[in-house]
């Protein structure tokens, strides 16, 4: 268990705190992203038990970088309390019918945020 | 009139009975609830997502900003918070229509949109909105020509994404409030398009 979280009670002050600021996300990376725009990538197919972001309906498609977003926390790991593991975020676009064969519309696209972790290079 | 007694429904109670047993143990103190509650029901909503479309309809610099960096944008009107820290907004074009949905449960830019509604939520809608849009864009009534690009948002990681709609036609007099006016929270999540003012009725000859 290396996240500790708190169990005490959150107060008025601290809600309109939250409230307000939220919660940023943002990690800090000390390398450059492993991809860039317009690069091929492929998301990984894992079946992880555990939680995970990578939806299952696109694990093993192609898809195409449209935006590099930085870095963000990892929360496949966050959500298990294990490490931050920060690591670069990536808008990808999957064409609709890499995802759901000929019979999707060829024009539309499906656009997910993925992290490096889900991401192999074609 | 008869008196009839409706009952709460088992959520409700199941809400309440978890409720007091968490301010029972110290655990939820009731005045944050309270603060929390009355954040969502009278400052947050989609009003605040209205204005940030109004203001880029009106204001080209604006709206290059939101497209832009989406997050620094809605800042300068004060406008973020809690789940909208990292905000994408996408617009749509006479060739391009964008739908939001978030397949994994129901992220949604709170701070900007309000809570999300019960049918974003619903197993149907996000696992149908990924697979068969224009369907589903058909059922909200927004028949979307073959030659339009879906693009669907599946905002599953730590970003939040807003539709900026089209600006409906006819309304290049209106002032910037009265466009706010015009915005409904399904047309910045991508299920309506914004429809013109009603005109004014006329009486019957």
């Amino acid at each position: 268990m290396a996240i500790e979280t708190s169990n005490e009670c959150m107060s008025v002050a601290q809600a309109q705190a939250l409230l307000q600021q939220g919660v940023d996300c943002r990690g800090v990376g000390d390398h450059p992203p492993r991809f860039q725009t317009g690069d091929k990538v492929r998301a990984k197919v894992i079946h992880p038990i555990t939680y995970t972001r990578l939806p299952r309906y696109v694990r093993g498609k192609i898809g195409t970088v449209t935006k590099v977003h930085g870095v963000y926390v990892f929360p496949d790991t966050v959500g298990q309390r294990l490490e931050t593991k920060p690591q670069y975020v990536y808008s990808v676009r999957f064409a609709a019918q890499e995802l759901w064969g000929p019979e999707a519309a060829a024009q539309d696209g499906l656009y997910l945020d993925l992290f490096d972790d889900h991401l192999d290079a074609t | 009139m008869v008196h009839t007694h409706r009952p709460e429904s088992d959520i409700a109670l199941r809400v309440k009975a978890i409720e007091s047993l968490l301010v029972e143990k110290g655990i939820v103190d009731p005045a944050t609830l309270d603060t929390i509650i009355d954040a969502y029901e009278h400052r947050i909503g989609p009003h605040n997502g209205a204005r940030i479309v109004a203001k880029a309809w009106v204001d080209p610099d604006y709206k290059q900003r939101l497209l832009t960096d989406g997050t620094s944008a809605i800042a300068e009107l004060n406008l973020t918070g809690f789940s909208s820290e990292h905000m994408i907004v996408v617009e749509n074009t006479p060739q391009v229509h964008n739908l939001i949905v978030c397949t994994l449960c129901s992220c949604y830019p709170w701070a900007i949109l309000g809570l999300p509604p019960t049918w974003y939520k619903s197993f149907a809608y996000r696992s149908r909105a990924v697979i068969e849009p224009r369907k589903v864009l058909q059922e909200f009534g927004l028949d979307i020509p073959d030659d339009v690009e879906i693009r669907v948002w599946d905002s599953n990681a730590d970003l939040r994404y807003l539709v900026l709609p089209e600006r409906p036609a006819g309304t290049e007099g209106l002032s910037e409030a009265a466009l706010a006016g015009l915005v409904t929270r399904n047309a910045m999540i991508g299920t309506a398009q914004v429809q013109p003012p009603e005109p004014p009725s006329t009486l019957a000859a």
